[in-house]
């Protein structure tokens, strides 16, 4: 490439076209300061602290904003350039309070650093009156923009990132600063709180509010959010073994400085007064405290006791999307070596079990096709059943930015109408549980109108024809009727998905959730495939996760058909290859998933669980029969951090420790594998889980011979091929070699050049079937759950973070402005909501985002759990429990 | 108004960049920038609010809140200051019962001082929508607004 060569500071350095002289500066190593400039946002040339002398001309120019230009002859430090820098700061520092004894920002001022450096001290110009400080009462963060130097890094990261556009400069002169819109607090503003624009103010203007420590940490720590599936770089802030900040890791590929308020505010769940600190064991009914020597040789006896006596297959053993690979990898090995069972399953079934099942018989391959930076270059993007703006802020992220800096077109298909639908070209509104007949439609209509890319069906894939014949009753006259969606729309949205050069598929809980999801699932790769959209260099399917670690939980094996890596329980080969590393083990055949567990239990064949990290008794849907059942158990061993619904009903509860307190991996929705680090020790007694279940293998006679993470990694590593090269690079001591472990996220190399593992993708036919219950039989509301922005996971964290709650203390029901004047309900007022399987009741709140005889309500609330309202109807195929749409009424409670 | 935003931001083919231009057509019709009329203009132009309002607020010829029939600005720039603008403008301001800034009741007139126009030489000098009337004194601005109540 063409190289370019100037002098700087009397050393010929050299770089590339394009590239500004403070870039240059700091990759051959001069610190050029600047309060402005930030490797994530475009150069803007606001602060001009940066400016440098260019010594031909004599002009001095901001470097950020200064392209190279050969034969330059730059200096960074020349007298002039000094003394402009201090002039600049000098002025900077009378409009800005002497408050720096008090300042939070301390140290870490970036302000009072270049100050330092330029020794200036106090000065002596005329003080600029500066704006007082803002009265915020949301429990975020907190504006003092007296202290704002105008650098505008805030309205950037706004606009370029987190692309909300809630603030901007407004006024001018000594008037201006960056305000809301008509200037008012961030709570009356669209401002969703991602705590992005504090991690990038250099000064102390914008900052998280009542910090437990105002000074700055000597650790940071950089590791994994556990708010949802995206795996963004956090950086935890550690001071006395307490978490008391959390920004995001600059450094992460990931997440390129962004976070969301889960992960930016939602972390101090792990100091909550509710963690468990010692093991506990019921005795006369009522739990005591114990040793860890006593409750693990209880727990293991009373599993044994109940093998015994009953067989391997009354056990069932839950695994978690919260643990890490390591954990969940000797958790599979536990439930089928030392308790012989493959009733083993984890809590993503709720949620991407379609996913797993759908995407891998068409693709092969059990998840996301290709990279979040690959969605962000899609030309069109349609998001189907999901808010990511909610579920998955960091996509949410990358789709407004392909709007709006790419120009890419945004197909929203949802029954409610989102924020995210906004920057949408196309919404399709379709009735609930209409997808099949959608995503259909627009197959057909692809088919009928040659637009579909034959090259990459003839040659990539098979069973066309049948599937081509499959779609004949899918005419858009017909699709209307079935969904609601006009055949214009459903035309117009065929014609752009089609003709796009990279076309992307986004989806959530609101396909798979469905009692037909796993059709819905492959309705949808078969678009991608029809269109050519998967591998290297088009668009991909991107199957969303709700849990930090539901991908890989799914790829160890914590289910029960498959052995780590998706080898079937049925392959003797497979079994073969495992039971040369594990010794023998017994079980055949696959056993039973999370739902059916509870359902076996019910019927008094399932005598004993052991369930890590996860709770059903208030995430499952239909409560009222999971509680009966789990209270049925003979013996039920929880693990987990706070003594939730599930814990409560345990017959042995064992501490577990957070994802902030101990090492390992999580494997993202895109298929990266990241460590976790530890940032502060494990609290009280508890232990991380990975060395609970090897303790617990131990009693159960099965010790298993692993010494450290990096042993069980390299063995995950070698028994699950498309984990090669995840593991941790460098030997013991060294620790994780980050760089190595991310630059190859697996999902990108199971499909890479567009081949499949399978050698072909397969095309199947499904079919739309109606769903069940229908209005006027009493429940005239059709009740659709989703995330909420302000929660993560099943809630039992997220409602332990104070912050969080303090926001929004508890969920409301959204109902139309239609419907609520019919039925005489105000803002505010509360309801009751009747399923036919039971009742909750929530303050109502009325919004302009539903159609008709349509509610929403989010879940993860354990005070007022939707889920509860749900009976149990499993999808045949993926058994996931259909949790997205059910039939409700509601009264009003005076 | 959707309709008649739409034809405007049309006439500048949706240009981002023609922002100003597009707020000032806006303004035209309105007297003001109608927060209807700028939701719209984000939406067709697919701006933040945030960026439009940032833009309306920086220059002082837009305004947020409905202005009178008829715009009245006293200059108050050096060369008007040193002939007396401000008397002018306390007596405008006596006769229509506001200050700097508002707007009369009946929404006849808005009043509001600029820094210069640019013909110093007829200060002091008001400026009333279009027309630059000069070398005003205080018993001219009473008829002055008579002419215009009508």
């Amino acid at each position: 490439m063409e190289t370019i060569t100037i002098t700087l500071n009397g050393r010929e350095v050299s770089g590339h076209p394009g590239m500004t002289v403070l870039e240059l500066a700091s990759e051959s190593g001069v610190r050029i300061p600047t309060l402005c400039n930030d490797p994530h946002l475009a150069p803007f040339g606001a602060c001009r602290i940066c400016l440098v002398e260019d010594e031909r001309s004599g002009a001095l120019m901001a470097s950020c904003v200064t392209p190279i230009a050969p034969g330059m002859v730059v200096n960074t430090e020349s007298p002039r350039v000094l003394e402009r820098r201090r002039a600049i700061v000098k002025l900077m520092l009378a409009s800005h309070p002497d408050s720096c004894l008090v300042c939070d920002k301390g140290n870490r001022c970036e302000l009072r650093r270049i100050a330092a450096d330029a020794s200036v001290g106090l000065v002596d110009l005329q003080r600029i009156s500066q704006p007082a400080l803002i009265k915020e009462v949301n429990p975020f963060l907190e504006r003092d923009l007296s202290k704002c130097i105008l650098c505008a890094k805030c309205i950037r990261a706004d606009h370029e990132l987190v692309v909300e556009g809630v603030i901007d400069y407004i006024e001018r002169g000594f008037a201006s600063k960056p305000a809301t819109l008509n200037d008012t607090s961030l709570e009356e503003s669209d401002c969703t709180f991602c705590g992005t624009c504090v991690a990038f103010c250099p000064t102390g203007a914008l900052m998280e509010k009542d910090s437990p420590y105002r000074g700055t940490t000597t650790t940071a720590v950089a590791t994994v959010c556990p708010s949802c599936g995206c795996g963004c770089g956090i950086s935890l802030e550690v001071k006395d073994n307490k978490i008391v900040r959390c920004r995001p890791d600059m450094d992460s590929p990931v997440n390129g400085g962004t976070l969301c308020v889960r992960g930016s505010y939602g972390y101090d769940f792990v100091h909550s007064e509710d963690r468990l600190t010692q093991p506990l064991i019921k005795a006369n009914g009522s739990l005591r405290e114990t040793s860890w020597e006593e409750a693990l040789d209880f727990a293991a006896a009373g599993l044994k006791r109940v093998a015994e006596a009953h067989g391997p297959g009354s056990l069932a053993v839950v695994g978690s999307p919260k643990c890490t690979n390591e954990e969940n990898y000797l958790l599979q090995r536990l439930a089928r070596c030392a308790l012989g069972t493959n009733n083993i399953d984890n809590g993503s079934r709720l949620y991407s079990a379609a996913s797993c099942q759908g995407l891998g018989w068409n693709l092969g391959s059990p998840g996301t096709t290709n990279t979040l930076e690959n969605l962000e270059q899609s030309d069109v993007i349609l998001v189907v059943g999901t808010d990511p703006a909610s579920s998955a802020p960091l996509v949410g992220y990358a789709i407004k930015r392909a709007v709006r800096q790419r120009g890419a077109r945004l197909i929203m298909a949802d029954p409610r109408r989102t924020k995210l639908s906004t920057f949408a070209f196309l919404c399709l509104r379709p009735r609930v549980g209409t997808d099949v007949a959608l995503l259909n439609g627009l197959a057909r209509s692809i088919v009928e109108e040659n637009l579909l890319d034959e090259e990459f069906v003839t040659r990539r894939t098979d069973n066309f024809e049948a599937f081509r014949r499959g779609l004949d009753q899918y005419i858009p006259a017909w699709v209307e009727q079935a969904t609601g969606v006009p055949e214009r729309e459903l035309s117009s949205a065929a014609r752009m998905f089609a003709t796009a050069k990279r076309a992307s598929i986004v989806f959530g809980r609101g396909l798979t959730q469905q009692s037909t999801g796993t059709d819905a699932v492959m309705a949808l790769a078969n678009l991608a495939m029809l269109t050519g959209n998967i591998g290297h260099g088009s668009g991909g399917v991107y199957a969303l996760q709700d849990d930090c670690n539901g991908q890989g939980a799914c790829d160890m094996g914590v289910v029960p058909a498959f052995l780590p890596g998706y080898q079937s329980v049925d392959d003797p080969q497979a079994v073969k290859r495992f039971a040369a590393r594990w010794g023998p083990f017994s079980p055949s055949g696959p056993g039973l998933t999370a739902v059916e567990m509870i359902q076996q239990a019910n019927a008094g064949k399932i005598k004993a669980m052991y369930i890590v990290g996860e709770n059903p008794a208030a995430t499952f849907p239909h409560l009222g029969l999971v509680r009966e059942s789990l209270r049925s158990l003979d013996f039920l061993v929880v693990q987990d951090l706070f003594l939730t619904e599930t814990a409560r009903l345990a017959t042995v509860v064992l501490p577990a420790a957070s994802f902030a307190e101990k090492e390992g991996t999580f494997t993202s929705f895109e298929g990266r594998v990241q460590a976790l680090r530890k940032a502060i020790d494990p609290l009280g007694s508890s232990l991380p889980d990975w060395q609970i279940v090897l303790h617990l293998a131990k009693r159960l006679g099965h010790p298993m011979p692993y010494t450290s993470l990096e042993a069980i990694m390299d063995e995950i590593e070698e028994l699950v091929p498309f984990y090669h090269g995840a593991g941790y690079a460098g030997a013991a001591g060294k620790g994780f070699d980050r760089s190595e472990l991310e630059a190859s996220p697996h999902g990108a190399k199971r499909l890479h050049k567009g081949q499949f593992p399978t050698g072909f993708g397969r095309f199947s036919s499904v079919h739309y079937v109606p769903a069940k219950g229908t209005a006027g039989d009493g429940y005239p509301f059709s009740l659709i759950t989703g995330t909420s922005l302000y929660r993560f996971g099943g809630g039992s964290r997220s409602s332990r973070a104070t912050r969080l709650i303090r926001f929004l203390p508890e969920a409301a029901i959204e109902i139309g402005r239609g419907d609520a004047s019919r039925l005489g309900i105000a803002s505010g007022d509360r309801v009751r909501i009747i399923s036919p399987t039971a009742e909750i009741s929530a303050p109502v709140r009325i919004t302009d985002t539903l159609s008709d005889a349509m509610l929403y309500m989010p879940s993860a609330f354990p005070q007022s759990p939707v889920n509860a309202l749900f009976g149990v109807d499993l999808d045949p195929q993926s058994k996931t429990p259909a949790m997205e749409a059910c039939r409700v009424r509601l009264e009003r409670i005076d | 108004m959707a309709a008649r935003v739409e034809a405007i931001v049309a006439k500048f083919d949706g240009d981002k960049g023609q922002l100003v231009s597009i707020l000032q057509d806006i303004q035209e019709e309105h007297r003001y920038l109608p927060r209807e009329a700028l939701e719209k203009a984000s939406q067709l132009l697919n701006i933040p609010l945030s960026q439009i309002y940032s833009v309306a607020t920086f220059f002082r010829a837009f305004s947020l809140e409905p202005r009178g029939r008829h715009l009245i600005k006293v200059c108050l720039g050096t060369a008007c200051h040193v002939r007396g603008a401000n008397r002018i403008l306390e007596r405008a301001a006596l006769d229509l019962g506001i200050e700097a800034g508002q707007t009369t009741s009946d929404m006849a007139f808005t009043l509001e001082t600029v820094n210069c126009v640019g013909c110093c030489a007829l200060g002091p000098v008001v400026v009333v929508d279009d027309t630059t009337l000069g070398q005003m004194t205080t018993d001219k601005v009473v008829p002055m607004l008579e002419r215009y109540r009508q």
